[in-house]
């Protein structure tokens, strides 16, 4: 088990490595550079200045070894859009993602999965109003289903319609701010969590009927076990290997998918902070913050693993030899 | 699970009619796709006194408000001049979902939208599933050094920013393509993208189900490794590939639009759903003129046809 | 099961009340009528937003919108120009005295200023920010303001209240030109300078300690990607006419807002007050509507003083051996094009109407500059078709495309710029009224970064976009008009200058080292109707412009410069 943990943990941190130098050389090949940035007016000093400090002179693979040795001693460089140092203003973005993508997460979870349990195990008019639900959730793309919840909060005035905090709750204090933060949530997390829920339903359902159907499970029944406890022991906890599976593709998509809400809704987030990065071709923040994204994804997939690993005791012998 | 019959019937129509759109575009739009009406800008959506409609006169362009002209009616016509329906006028057009931003009529776009958009997005789809189902499959069945090598790639690959590698793809081709070349590079680079996902699902299921007696006495009985994943193992996969092709299809039709809307997909003049969804993208306009949202509701409905067709399908194939 | 979902909906029901509820306690600006007649309030904040965050907070360093608005909202200088009259006006100087030939100024500050943090406020501070300006450490884009005749502009302090100015040759713009030097408090920044690190100084993540100011308003917090707060500066030195310290507004918190579409729709939603930008043309009717509610002010600001600019790439070396190139660098192939051009129709189908036909880079909304009789190209296409005709250019092969003998077609990639309606717009509608004289154009958008690098590197064939100012003077446009400037967009780093361009040079480094106005004027007159016979970029339509702001706001006077409102900071209340 620590073993496994342990390969685990050496192959994300090369995932995290590759991760950035791609980011890196990529960023350093796309047409454009960050001296864009400073306007079609800029004058050729500050360009050359801006090259100079960024290293843009520098061939991209010597490039990503300065960067890569100053990253090994926890220097990833400066940021040219903010002029101050990528690291606390990833840790700041990454902090409002991870914020917004476990509260995204949690709702998807505890609506799709129990409702996929309904859903896949027999049919009733619920189950059907669910499915229902779930289909008109899947079928609205995220972008879309931001800006319609953003159109929404905007014309009933509900919720704020966009960023983390709000004016209001500047000087208010702790506990104002962190209901302030909550008022903001709901939307964007929302935005996030409806499609990711549909499609957590939908697996699950899928796995539930699976399962429910395999031989073990008709023996268990007929040997006079409770649907109750079938449904749990039986047919809830095998599905849900291919729920873990998807779990950890999960983080990582919301991580990408946060991007269009985040921008939509003003959530100063990593997926934000990326793309302004990209965009400004801002070189060393699109390197940290793909190695953010890169820790997060790691992260994701391990917890797949993980749970994978506890709820299916074949790929537990398996992987114990 | 027999109840759910009737929505793969409602799901296939609603396939078949799109796909019909697609095809009958010419005939069923009632003006062509790039024509703009210089005073039909925003223009709203026409409204139909049984044979006839009257045609409006612009009264101020910044405000967007027109008026009926009653004095001189325009009469709808059927099955005539090569369409199912338009205007026995030119100048005056028949604007089912009014106009957009250039004065172009919004139906139109949207019955020619459908043929790129559907047809990207079903290509990409159909690429990616095989692309993926190949990978996975490989790395789940052998296991060992090779399934790490596969799965860290698809990691790898997953957390590349996929708008880089598109990026930077798009970067060494011409400014300009023909929209042909735009479809062809586009279909390559969403299944380059989005292979991992499928094939991480299928390892998975390939995985567990290596393990299982049957696949066991199949290997001990000799049965070749292509012969046992192609013929008994890629079928337990199979329950999860419909539903990320249901997955899939949506998200390339969205991809398609977050494309466009970038600059990188189609050119803004080409109608697809994408381009015509960026012109909706301002949230405070689409308040004052909703039938700009069409696009959004076209790729609505085709997502949901698909879902209802898979969801109505019946059960997955293992137990069957 | 059943119950879990039920408690799941309740759940969610309470939470979605319980919103609602609070929601409605907490809007306080609901429901408070109207009241013209009392004085401005003192007192409350106002909420505004832009799409760019900072880069820095050095004044001397940041060249971008931003940097000049959180310049106009927290910093002085001695004389300021009015965004409405555009007139300069005695500011942290009292009043000046100008020497017989115009090259000395002699400023007499205002009694008792101080700066946000209780020091005084001397004119060894003016002194120490020329010095700072001008040292090669820094690297300040002023210094080229500043520069005059080749030598720097250099001051001295005979006395702590009085600042002598000397200009080292006549300048057209005289005493307009000290509008950019925003002064930095030599008690916080003397060791930076001492040290050559004032070029990191004040950067976005130094405490606002360490800072002071001279403006209305002081940088109290900077939250990253998200928002700058703005609090009352307590030692500000202006006040109202009715004796009321100012500025009116306890703190102005600019909002980071990256997306122009939610910008505005937070506008309408009353959660932000202003914008730093007029209305899109099409935002026009969504904005009018919120007026109707009761929500918005919508004015009419005027006519823009930029306008759309479309020109191709004339740099020979960008086009190698491209044989098109050899009609691109002909005057009459851009006159044919003007002359095809219906800007009528051009204005009512890319600006809904709003916006004049202009036929170069002056537009009647640069009030002092536009001269209206400069040279038009009445829309003809014949004629235009017959130029073509006349420089070798028709359709032989009858594809509806001219080409010359050797059959190179007149067929160009025009790039703009992504997620700009106008301009794609303003495109699709060339391309279609350049189709009937037989000049194709294939639209290009592209993301701002790649552009500007196409731009400056002079890899395009054509392009159309908008270029801001900051200044109605031409002087402020001299890196666009000279050849050598690094703003002359259409031929960049122009080592051999045609005659035409040798003239305008001439007349416009002549412009800038004259001190009479009227003389002034004449030159540019001639720079304009030379620029506009040989239409190295070519002008349509000069948009008129359009601002909403909440009805809140009191004394916005809304400009055609931008910031469109926030000039006038200090002046801005809140009912």
């Amino acid at each position: 088990m620590i073993r496994f943990l342990l390969r685990r943990l050496a192959f994300a941190l090369l995932l995290v490595i590759a991760v950035s130098s791609a980011a890196l050389l990529l960023t350093r090949l796309a047409p454009g550079d960050l001296t864009s940035e400073l306007g079609p007016r800029a004058r050729p000093e500050d360009v050359a200045r801006a090259r100079e400090r960024f290293d843009l002179n520098r061939n991209p693979l010597a490039q990503l070894g300065g960067w890569a040795a100053r990253a090994a001693r926890l220097d990833f460089g400066d940021s040219f859009l903010y002029d101050r140092p990528v690291s606390p203003l990833i840790r700041r973005a990454a902090g409002n993602t991870a914020v917004l993508a476990a509260t995204a997460l949690a709702i998807a979870t505890f609506l799709g999965i129990p409702l996929g349990v309904v859903t896949g195990s027999r049919s009733s008019a619920l189950a059907a109003c669910i499915r229902g639900a779930s289909l008109v959730c899947l079928s609205i793309p995220p972008l879309l289903a931001s800006l319609l919840l953003v159109f929404l909060a905007s014309r009933t005035g509900w919720l704020p319609s966009g960023g983390m905090t709000s004016v209001a709750a500047i000087d208010a204090g702790w506990p104002a701010w962190l209901l302030d933060v909550a008022r903001h949530l709901p939307l964007p997390a929302l935005a996030l969590a409806l499609p990711l829920a549909a499609t957590f339903e939908r697996l699950q359902a899928q796995a539930m009927t699976e399962t429910i159907h395999q031989p073990f499970v008709v023996a268990a029944l007929a040997r006079g076990v409770t649907w109750r406890r079938l449904l749990i022991d039986h047919a809830w906890r095998p599905s849900l290997r291919s729920m873990c599976a998807i779990y950890g593709l999960a983080i990582g998509a919301l991580l990408s998918g946060s991007f269009v809400v985040e921008y939509v809704t003003a959530w100063p987030g990593l997926g934000r902070l990326m793309y302004e990065a990209l965009r400004a071709r801002d070189i060393y923040l699109v390197a940290g913050c793909a190695a953010m994204g890169g820790i997060f994804l790691a992260f994701g997939s391990l917890v797949s693993d993980l749970l994978l690993f506890a709820a299916d005791p074949r790929v537990r012998e398996g992987s114990g030899k | 699970m027999r109840s759910w019959k009737w929505e793969a019937t409602a799901g296939r129509a609603l396939l078949i009619l799109v796909v019909f759109v697609a095809v009958a575009a010419p005939w069923l739009a009632p003006n062509p796709p790039d024509r703009q009406f210089d005073a039909y800008l925003y223009a709203p959506p026409t409204r139909i006194h049984g044979t006839y409609f009257y045609p409006l006169r612009l009264i101020s362009r910044l405000e967007r408000r027109f008026e009926e002209v009653r004095e001189r009616p325009v009469s709808v016509r059927w099955f005539g001049a090569g369409h199912l329906v338009s205007s026995a006028d030119p100048n005056d057009p028949l604007l089912l979902l009014g106009a957009d931003s250039y004065g172009r009529d919004i139906f139109s776009r949207l019955v020619y939208g459908s043929r790129a958009s559907l047809g990207l997005a079903a290509l990409a789809t159909l690429a990616t599933m095989i692309f993926g189902a190949v990978v996975g499959g490989i790395a789940g069945y052998a296991g060992g050094a090779i399934d790490e090598i596969l799965s860290r790639f698809s990691d790898f690959v997953l957390v590349l920013p996929a708008i880089y590698v598109v990026l930077a793809l798009r970067a060494v081709m011409p400014l300009v393509l023909p929209p042909g070349q735009v479809f062809a590079l586009l279909v390559g680079i969403f299944a380059l993208v989005s292979w991992p996902v499928v094939a991480r699902g299928v390892r998975g299921i390939i995985a567990s189900e290596r393990e299982r007696e049957y696949v066991t006495a199949g290997r001990a009985a000799g049965a070749s490794p292509m012969r046992l994943l192609a013929v008994h193992l890629m079928p337990a996969a199979r329950g999860y590939l419909t539903t990320q092709a249901t997955l899939l299809l949506p998200a390339f039709i969205l991809a398609e639009a977050t494309l466009s809307y970038v600059g990188l997909g189609f050119p803004t003049s080409v109608p697809t759903w994408g381009t015509m969804l960026y012109d909706a993208s301002n949230v405070a306009l689409v308040g004052e003129a909703p039938w700009m949202l069409a696009p959004a509701a076209a790729i609505f409905l085709v997502v949901l046809a698909v879902n209802l067709v898979v969801q109505g399908s019946g059960r997955p194939p293992l137990v069957r | 099961m059943k119950v879990r979902i039920l408690g799941i909906a309740i759940t969610a029901a309470i939470l979605v009340v319980g919103f609602t509820f609070w929601r409605s306690t907490t809007n306080p600006n609901v429901g408070k009528s109207a009241n013209f007649a009392a004085a401005q309030h003192r007192g409350g904040q106002i909420v505004t937003s832009g799409r760019a965050a900072p880069r820095t907070f050095n004044r001397l360093l940041g060249q971008d919108q931003l940097s000049f608005v959180l310049g106009v909202v927290t910093q002085g200088h001695l004389v300021r120009v009015n965004y409405e009259t555009f007139e300069v006006e005695p500011w942290l100087a009292e009043k000046w005295d100008t020497s017989p030939d115009g090259l000395t100024y002699t400023f007499h500050l205002r009694q008792g200023l101080t700066w946000s943090d209780g020091v005084p406020f001397t004119a060894d501070d003016v002194v120490f920010t020329l010095q700072a300006i001008f040292d090669p450490k820094t690297g300040s884009y002023i210094s080229d303001v500043l520069t005059v005749g080749g030598k720097p502009i250099t001051a001295d302090a005979p006395d702590p209240s009085t600042v002598v100015v000397h200009f080292p040759a006549p300048s057209g713009p005289g005493v307009r030109l000290l509008e950019t030097l925003w002064v930095l408090p030599k008690h916080k920044l003397e060791a930076a300078l001492k040290a050559g690190t004032l070029a990191q100084a004040w950067s976005t993540d130094t405490p606002p300690s360490e800072m002071a100011f001279m403006g209305p308003f002081v940088i109290k917090e900077y939250v990253p990607n998200q928002r700058i707060i703005l609090d009352r500066n307590p030692h500000y030195w202006r006040k109202a006419a009715d004796g009321t310290p100012l500025p009116y507004v306890d703190r102005i918190v600019y909002e980071i807002i990256p997306d122009q579409d939610a910008e505005l729709l937070r506008l309408q939603a009353g959660e932000i007050d202003l914008t730093q930008s007029e209305l899109r043309p099409d935002d026009y009717v969504p904005a009018k509507r919120a007026e109707d509610q009761g929500k918005l002010k919508v004015t009419e600001i005027g006519l823009s003083p930029m306008a759309d600019a479309f020109w191709f790439n004339l740099k020979p070396e960008a086009w190698k051996s491209d044989a098109r190139f050899a009609f691109v660098q002909k005057k009459e192939f851009r006159q044919a094009i003007s002359y095809a051009v219906d800007r009528e129709k051009f204005a009512e189908n890319v600006y809904l109407g709003a916006a004049v036909p202009i036929w170069g880079p002056v537009t009647p909304g640069n009030t002092q500059w536009f001269w209206p009789d400069l040279p038009r190209y009445t829309h003809d296409v014949n004629k235009a078709k017959d130029i073509l005709k006349s420089i070798g250019l028709e359709d032989r092969n009858g594809n509806g495309i001219v080409e010359d003998a050797q059959g190179h077609e007149a067929r160009f990639t025009v790039v703009t710029q992504r997620g700009v309606g106008w301009y794609e717009r303003g495109l699709a509608e060339l391309r279609s009224q350049l189709a009937p004289i037989g000049i194709a154009l294939e639209p290009a958008t592209i993301e701002n970064a790649t552009l500007n690098q196409r731009l400056v590197k002079s890899d395009y064939e054509a392009m159309y976009m908008r270029f801001g100012t900051t200044d109605l003077d031409p002087a402020s446009e001299l890196d666009m008009w000279l050849t050598t400037g690094d703003a002359h967009f259409w031929h960049m780093g122009d080592t051999r200058p045609e005659a035409w361009e040798t003239q305008i040079d001439a007349l416009m480094k002549q412009n800038i080292a004259t001190a009479d106005q009227g003389r002034r004027k004449e030159q540019f007159k001639q720079v304009q109707r030379i620029f506009s016979d040989n239409l190295p970029v070519l002008y349509f339509v000069a948009p008129r412009m359009y601002y909403a702001y909440n009805v809140r706001v009191e004394g916005v006077k809304p400009s055609v410069l931008r910031p469109v409102a926030l000039w006038n900071a200090d002046m801005l209340s809140v009912r």
